[in-house]
């Protein structure tokens, strides 16, 4: 391969990677969980502002020429870790307002109207994230120690961001094969009478909020620690919109049906727009326009014809319990 | 102390833009069960609408008329053609939020082609100063307010007075028992889209004549007030969002004169936090954001 081939090959992998994570995380929310976060993209942005701050030398270096608060300097691991952390904190304000009383479409546009918001708020406080222009020469993890412009570096950060996808994936398989995760699902499929059997709503929703703010603010953290930038645009809401057509797509509530959303949608679309922006056909823009249609397309498609997705979440029948059709038959 | 009475002249105006977005809107909730997300971008198509009617020299007031029905008719093919199928499916509440967030992704993608990236406004003669004691308003934005009143009472008149307004308050309360007395709920929701779309439509050519300048993104930023003012006002209660547009509409003015106009949608984000957490079911709802859907 040449180099520009290897470049282009990490630079998939990567992404991936991030938007595999992204789309366990919002999985544990949405698909399991029948919460409908709007403002996905906000903790995933959330960890990469962290990320970034914390790994950043303080904002007089470089001539100062951009603003923002932190810039500790800490070494690898920890601006990842700060990163998740900041993800799942958020969740805890968020979560108390929104999951404790309101019905679940109000939950929906509460959190759309929150993402909008958030987005607002940093790009007019300048001082605090350097505004619309967003923070740049982010210091990729490790980067002290050797140089981020070399092919070894990709590869290994291709490393890093398995390892990350590992993680995610073993605490989402974890969770949605646990009584915990029965739980979950009992709460998805009937909130009164998981309630009636002695589940807390509220707790279960709380907990999986914030496992769910966790895993986005690492997405976060080590796309950002990648691309080394980071600014208002990268995270509109439309961003979540994507990620909810993966796990439509691929199918709620299973974590094969998200990875497999993740890598057709996100990672899927963007190849083929990229490729399609090659052939300059119409005006400059019409593409992404038409990209973004498309998405909605495929929301509404499969919401019609396949709402379970790709990969239907596997039925779960318990020895011994009758199957609804035998107690039909028999009835 | 004159820059707030100042303000409270242009927050005069702003309640009454949200008013009329937000009455359409609301019963748009109340009646058909609709969260509709793509609201702010059927506002900003009108607007457009009206542009293009004002750019070939017809007045921005009969252009205010042309978006009003587009606004009508575009809502009552949006819900005939996608919405109205996807709730005979079955298909949850949840479902239909992402279903109208989808469609209203594609709206203003759709848009963004047509209409170009740049901002528009129209062309006005903007109207000559009038003075009333320390507030300085165009005669553009008394019009407005103006507007907004005949609209309220219109509606109120319609609710109260008129056989097909009590059918659409019946359709709202209990669209079964609705049903079963005789009422067609399914024309009556017809109507309601009809109705709450010119409401929408025009709300969107008042939002763009109010504001310098107007682009495709101003779709997402016309919302969020009116979402506010909505759930406030307890959701589906279009007296409610009136009394919601009042108070959103005040305060955000105000604290633009008193802080920056900057964070505006911001202050009406945070009177929304409030609501939820001390009053979700809003100031008049009796069904609101704490009960069971249906």
């Amino acid at each position: 391969m040449t180099n520009a081939q290897v470049y282009y090959a990490t630079n998939l992998l990567v992404y991936a990677g991030v938007d595999i994570i992204a789309c366990l995380a919002l999985n544990l929310q949405f698909g399991l969980s029948g919460i409908v976060n709007f403002s996905f993209i906000v903790f995933q942005a959330v960890g990469a502002y962290t990320a970034a701050v914390l790994s950043m030398p303080p904002d007089s270096a470089n001539g100062a020429f951009q603003t923002y608060v932190g810039g500790l300097q800490l070494p690898f691991p920890i601006p990842w870790i700060g990163g998740a952390i900041a993800g799942g904190l958020l969740a805890i304000p968020v979560g108390l307002v929104v999951l404790r009383r309101l019905r679940p479409d109000y939950q929906a546009i509460a959190l759309l109207v929150l993402s909008v918001i958030a987005n607002t708020v940093i790009t007019n406080a300048v001082p605090l994230l350097n505004g619309a222009a967003g923070i740049a020469l982010v210091p990729p993890p490790l980067s002290d120690q050797f140089d981020p412009n070399t092919i070894n570096y990709q590869y290994f950060f291709v490393g890093l961001t398995a390892i990350g996808v590992v993680l995610a994936a073993l605490v989402a398989s974890r969770i949605v094969n646990s009584p915990y995760g029965r739980s979950l699902r009992a709460m998805r499929e009937h909130e009164i009478a998981a309630t009636a059997i002695g589940k807390n709503p509220v707790q279960l929703k709380m907990t999986v909020f914030i496992v769910g703010g966790l895993i986005a603010g690492l997405s976060g953290a080590i796309l950002v620690g990648f691309i080394q930038v980071w600014a208002p645009s990268v995270w509109l809401y439309p961003e979540t919109i994507i990620l909810f057509a993966a796990i439509i797509v691929g199918g709620r509530g299973n974590n094969i049906g998200a990875i497999l959303g993740a890598l057709l949608v996100p990672v899927g679309f963007e190849e083929v727009t990229r490729l399609l922006v090659k052939l300059n056909i119409g005006p400059p823009g019409l593409i992404p326009a038409l990209e973004w249609v498309a998405i909605g397309l495929l929301i509404i498609g499969f919401l019609w014809f396949r709402p379970d997705g790709v990969r239907p979440e596997a039925r779960r029948v318990f020895e011994g319990a009758p199957i609804p059709e035998d107690v039909a038959n028999a009835g | 102390m004159n820059l707030f009475v100042a303000a409270f002249g242009f927050g005069l105006v702003s309640v009454s833009v949200i008013a009329i977005a937000a009455v359409g809107f609301t019963m748009q909730f109340g009646i058909t069960n609709m969260i509709n997300l793509a609201y702010g971008e059927v506002m900003i198509s009108s607007a457009y609408v009206a542009y293009y009617l004002n750019r070939v020299g017809i007045s921005i007031w009969v252009g205010m008329v042309g978006g009003a029905l587009f606004g009508a008719v575009f809502s009552f093919l949006l819900n005939r053609i996608v919405y109205a199928p996807f709730q005979r499916k079955g298909t949850s509440y949840i479902g239909m939020v992402i279903v109208s967030l989808a469609v209203s992704l594609m709206m203003a993608n759709l848009l963004l082609p047509i209409v170009g990236a740049f901002s528009s406004s129209y062309q006005n003669t903007g109207g000559s100063l009038v003075r009333i004691g320390n507030i300085t308003l165009t005669t553009n934005q008394i019009a407005i307010i103006g507007l907004a009143v005949v609209v309220m009472l219109l509606i109120h008149g319609l609710l109260t007075y008129t056989k097909l307004g009590k059918a659409m308050r019946a359709t709202s309360a209990n669209p079964t028992l609705a049903r079963n007395c005789g009422i067609p709920t399914q024309r009556v929701v017809d109507v309601v889209w009809l109705i709450t779309g010119a409401l929408c439509g025009l709300a969107g050519v008042v939002a763009a004549l109010n504001s310098d300048s107007f682009a495709v993104a101003s779709g997402a930023a016309f919302l969020i007030p009116i979402i506010a003012a909505a759930v406030l006002g307890g959701a589906g209660q279009p007296y409610g969002a009136m009394i919601g547009a009042v108070i959103i509409g005040l305060v955000t003015e105000l604290s633009a004169a008193a802080w920056s106009p900057n964070y505006k949608e911001v202050v009406a984000f945070g009177i929304l936090v409030v609501v939820m957490v001390l009053r979700p079911q809003g100031l008049l709802a009796k069904r609101g954001a704490m009960a069971a859907a249906g």
